[in-house]
């Protein structure tokens, strides 16, 4: 790819918003000097953190006697706001919104769900097939779907189905035969075609039988849960051919024929290899991982663009997810700075996102070095918090179309993020994000002051580089464009910013604290400008 | 003439390709089907002297109903016995008059020793409801001279409320194109509703009488024809507080999300509270504030609807709260009793019951805010019991039946008035779940019982056709209702909803509207709500 003249600081800035938790000064000169394109190789060659999701929860675990979700939350923003794999972060978070497991369910504990998203990260910018085998085999999978422990039918009992209809349906293939820039085929009667029917999901089901929790010795006893290994849930489960149907297995056009002879794993690979392969795949995922990181509605062009490297990374490999990302990222729909003044272009950010975004930008810190932010799923916080939604449905489906709106809904444009806002999250939002703004977010150190994790320098100042600009305001204002805006304030808000910032009482001389609140002023004003909620 | 059920799928479907093919066709919305209605809806609005309000309780995940409403003579149960006292974690509840049993005792019935409070033999005995005031025809299969039912074992609270009248059962409900036979749905031979058995489909499919993308609900649209007559305040027409829900989408009814706060009924935005709040040292912030969360300027129409319902929050919310300062209608509603948890055995606070509360303060206010009709939407999760059924679904059963019975109490006394005639609630769930077991828990599944619950209902009876109970045995019983572990439902949704419709006070030809598939029924609607006086 021929090397361009080196991306503008806005240009960077919305890279960094698409592929990143938030564009930093420091991410945004990175941009600059490698290049969108040299910025993704180096992205796609950094390691991940060195202490690993489950690492930091086993260590709290000794230190705190206990570990439960708040420490997986813990481990998620840290890793989050300074890893330096940002694209991996972010590619990591897609897809837990894809290959959802949620600690709302008792079953996922803090160690698996760590172990969880440490495998999803080590495999988010790696081969789709990996991923998919590293899902299947997962403790916390098997327990969140149910099938861990699932066993062959007999006769007053049928497998457990739970995880063949999703991993279908949520996962891989979808509900409708695809054409490969993720348009819907139709049959000659002008309908969408059914990927799979309830026999093939019964089928699929028999494949998903004899797995369960790993011991060093494997009974009948360690299958049913007995016998519990101290490392079950963070190790991968393993097969019990004792357990496993052996009868035809019939899904997808593939027949697994009955089999005297049990191999588990054999039918798993079958079954896998025929979804990985499936022609639905590679635009499915792909129209999906849009979404997260580009955009809500993008053109058939894009996700065919996009799928097509999926099924061939220009080196004959299918399901390279790094090449993918990079294919999102490079595309032109993603790139062209044209479409930020499109209508409808974007996406309205995650709530999350939006945390982040701030926490990334003013450089917050946390006291205790453990990121003390806990659960934001309240309806009157962020009604988001990182692997827990309600449901294997995520916090909003792909295809959601806000009912009653007059833009988005009338020209019935796709808006996911659309799902979760009502007047009750609306109004949460800018609630929070004033008191976070104002005081930083999390709990209160053991033994401490104020929040965890605050926009502070190491001597516990807030805002200090917006301090020193508060003198003046526009350049207050040409911050807040860069760092959260990604340069795309219109004038009419930049003018609302200054009166705003101009509207802080201030004595002559200007006294530190009114500069502190003109710096919280832009921070915040910007936080809750509709300009600023909308990616583009 | 075209049939409004093809009107209705193919509508559906073209907007469903539109989701896949994430394309924006323009122009092609305005032959929608809800638009049609909406003309129709305005021309034919109905006019309401008394206020009434339908309540939706939503149980998402697909509730087991076969452990919830169950046939208790002889011949039934010794087969939903058998069937169930099966696998690892046996999911057959004790019969009618069995005793409980403390853990660590064996049960004489079961023989096993009670490890803990999940194993069933520690409810005792499923609860046995007082005969249908209407018997209920026995099944050809089924050997017994009355039919007779009980319900889940924690659901104590509803048997006052069955003996008072207010609560029916809505037997084997669930979607269907048409009616549909055990040999029909088998072949294949009939249309069928759209990919059974999904749960995000068939939650649609409950909702909005379509798979997901359906952009209209059957609660919406029954408000559609009301909400000229609610005035100024019709913003408070269709109010969820269990967010965003496609029942309560209507053509021009756009829902609105009630806060479960016990203090003010809708979340003020703080630093836009007045003009002269003061936001970070700046008098007069809060019209900034204001100004800058209204701006719907910018260019993109994600920006400009989001701000609407920015706006939206917080237009209704100086409206709502102004109607509940102290000493309004809604603020006397008292706050539902903690329930204990029967499997850990704490006590809790019921969220539903909460959200139940909730509805009672707007509903006590409805002439306050000047509203004739309004729709609710209330839910509770968790239903998904492919595994550990027992200790899942008991709390639920417990908290669905002490929120009923704490509203149906409420609703006695609204300030001094009794609203249960005027509200009728009413359960839905994805599905029902398989007979059989996979060992603790059970599968996907279709046909399921549903309560229907108000002072207008025509309660103590059980509606529609009870099925045969029973699964099929190799060279023996064979359920003439169940295909595989799946009941073919004989109530359809459209009959369940076009009932409730009806009573809400909509004509024949609006029902046949909002609900396409009732003309396919030679009964359109069942008997558990009086007619309607509008």
């Amino acid at each position: 790819m021929p090397q361009g003249p080196p991306p503008t600081q806005v240009e960077a800035a919305r890279l960094l918003a698409q592929a990143t938790f938030g564009p930093t000064e420091t991410s945004i000169a990175q941009v600059q000097q490698l290049g969108v394109s040299g910025w993704i190789d180096q992205q796609i060659a950094t390691p991940r953190p060195a202490v690993t999701h489950q690492a930091h929860i086993e260590a709290r675990l000794v230190e705190l006697g206990d570990a439960q979700a708040n420490q997986f939350y813990e481990t998620w923003w840290r890793q989050a706001l300074y890893g330096d794999d940002q694209l991996r972060q972010r590619m990591a978070f897609a897809l837990s919104q894809i290959f959802v497991i949620s600690l709302t369910d008792p079953v996922v504990d803090a160690r698996g769900a760590g172990s969880y998203y440490d495998m999803l990260s080590r495999d988010a910018l790696g081969n789709f097939r990996t991923l998919l085998d590293d899902v299947t085999l997962h403790p916390m999978m098997g327990r969140y779907l149910t099938f861990l422990g699932n066993r062959k039918e007999d006769t007053s009992r049928t497998p457990d189905e739970n995880y063949a209809r999703e991993v279908m349906q949520l996962m891989t293939i979808g509900l409708v035969e695809l054409n490969a820039d993720g348009t819907a085929r139709l049959d000659s009667g002008g309908q969408p075609i059914p990927t799979y029917t309830s026999a093939d999901i019964a089928g699929l089901a028999k494949v998903f039988t004899g797995i369960s929790w790993y011991s060093p010795n494997p009974t009948n006893n360690t299958f049913g849960g007995g016998g519990a290994d101290p490392n079950r849930s963070v190790t991968p489960m393993i097969y019990y051919p004792t357990f496993h149907s052996t009868s035809d297995k019939v899904f997808l056009g593939t027949t697994i024929p009955a089999n005297a002879t049990v191999d588990v794993a054999g039918d798993v690979r079958i079954a896998l290899d025929r979804l990985f392969n499936h022609a639905n795949t590679g635009p499915f995922i792909s129209y999906r991982l849009i979404q997260q990181m580009v955009t809500s509605n993008p053109s058939p062009a894009y996700v065919g663009r996009v799928a097509a490297v999926f099924a061939n990374n220009g080196q004959g490999v299918r399901g390279d997810l790094a090449a993918v990302a990079k294919a999102i990222l490079t595309d032109p729909e993603a790139r062209d700075s044209s479409v930020v003044t499109s209508a409808s272009f974007g996406k309205l950010r995650e709530p999350v996102i939006r945390v982040a975004n701030w926490a990334r930008a003013f450089g917050a810190r946390s006291q205790t070095g453990n990121f003390l932010i806990t659960s934001t799923s309240a309806n009157t916080s962020l009604n988001q918090t990182p692997l827990t939604s309600p449901s294997v449905f995520n916090f909003w489906r792909p295809g959601f179309v806000p009912p009653g709106t007059t833009q988005l809904g009338q020209r019935n444009l796709v808006a996911p993020e659309f799902q979760v806002v009502d007047e009750v999250t609306a109004a949460g939002y800018i609630n929070s994000i004033q008191d976070w703004v104002n005081n930083g977010v999390g709990s209160t150190p053991p033994n401490g002051t104020g929040r965890d994790v605050r926009p502070v320098d190491i001597n516990g100042v807030f805002y200090p580089t917006e301090i020193a600009l508060a003198d003046n305001p526009q350049a207050l204002v040409d911050r807040m464009n860069l760092l959260l805006f990604n340069g795309q304030m219109t004038a009419t808000t930049s003018a609302r910013l200054l009166a705003a910032i101009n509207g802080v009482t201030a004595s002559n001389p200007i006294t530190d604290t009114q500069r502190l609140n003109r710096a919280k002023t832009a921070v915040f004003f910007s936080m809750i400008s509709p300009e600023y909620m909308i990616q583009r | 003439m075209t049939h409004f059920n093809d009107i209705k799928g193919a509508a559906t479907r073209r907007e469903f390709l539109r989701r896949a093919t994430a394309l924006s066709t323009v122009g092609a919305a305005a032959s929608t089907f809800g638009i049609q209605l909406a003309a129709m809806g305005n021309a034919a609005a109905q006019t309401a002297t008394n206020y009434k309000a339908v309540v939706c309780l939503f149980m998402f995940g697909g509730n087991d109903a076969n452990n919830m409403v169950l046939a208790t003579d002889n011949d039934s149960w010794g087969r939903y016995f058998s069937a169930r006292a099966q696998g690892n974690d046996p999911i057959a509840l004790m019969p009618v008059g069995t005793p409980a049993v403390a853990v660590g005792s064996v049960s004489p019935l079961t023989g096993r020793t009670v490890l803990n409070r999940s194993f069933p033999e520690f409810w005792g005995g499923v609860l046995p409801l007082n005969n249908p005031l209407t018997p209920n025809p026995v099944p050809p299969t089924t050997s017994a001279s009355v039919r007779t039912f009980g319900l889940n074992p924690h659901m104590t609270p509803l048997q006052a409320v069955w003996d008072g009248g207010r609560l029916a059962i809505a037997a084997n409900v669930g979607p269907l194109v048409v009616p549909t036979t055990k040999a029909q749905y088998q072949a294949r031979s009939v249309r069928l509703p759209s990919n059974l058995m999904s749960h995000n489909d068939q939650q649609s499919t409950w909702q909005a009488g379509a798979a997901e993308g359906a952009r209209r609900g059957w609660g919406g649209l029954m408000a559609d024809a009301f909400l000229s007559q609610n005035g100024t305040n019709s913003v408070f027409t269709a109010m969820s507080t269990a967010g965003n829900a496609v029942f309560l989408a209507g053509s021009n009814v756009v829902q609105y999300q009630l806060s479960t706060s016990q203090t003010t009924p809708a979340i003020r935005i703080n630093s836009a509270a007045a003009n002269t709040t003061t936001v970070f040292g700046a008098a007069n912030g809060g019209s900034r504030v204001r100004e800058i969360i209204r701006d719907l300027t910018g260019t993109s129409y994600f920006m400009q609807d989001y701000g609407a319902r920015v706006i939206r929050s917080q237009d209704a919310a100086d409206l709502l709260n102004a109607q509940f300062a102290a000493g309004s209608p809604g603020a006397t509603v008292a706050a539902p009793a903690q329930l204990t948890n029967p499997i850990s055995g704490n006590l809790e606070t019921n969220q539903l019951a909460v959200q139940l509360q909730s509805v009672a303060k707007i509903i006590a206010a409805n002439s306050v805010l000047g509203v004739k009709r309004q729709v609710f939407f209330v839910s509770i999760g968790g239903f998904d019991t492919h595994d550990v059924q027992n200790a899942s679904q008991a709390p639920l059963m417990a908290r669905l039946a002490h929120a009923m019975a704490y509203f149906d109490t409420a609703l006695a006394n609204l300030n001094g008035i009794n609203m249960r005639p005027q509200v009728t609630t009413f359960t839905a769930s994805d599905f029902s779940r398989t007979f059989t077991t996979n060992g603790d828990g059970t599968d996907h599944a279709w046909g399921s019982h549903q309560f229907v619950m108000g002072g207008d209902v025509r309660g103590q009876n059980v509606y529609g056709n009870f099925p045969s109970i029973g699964v099929n045995v190799t060279n023996g019983f064979q359920n003439p209702d169940m295909s595989g572990n799946v009941f073919v439902p004989t109530m359809s949704t459209d009959q369940y909803g076009g009932t409730i419709a009806r009573w809400f006070g909509l004509s024949d030809t609006q029902i046949a509207s909002i609900f396409p598939n009732i003309p396919n029924f030679t009964s359109r609607y069942y008997d558990f709500l009086n007619a309607a006086i509008v």
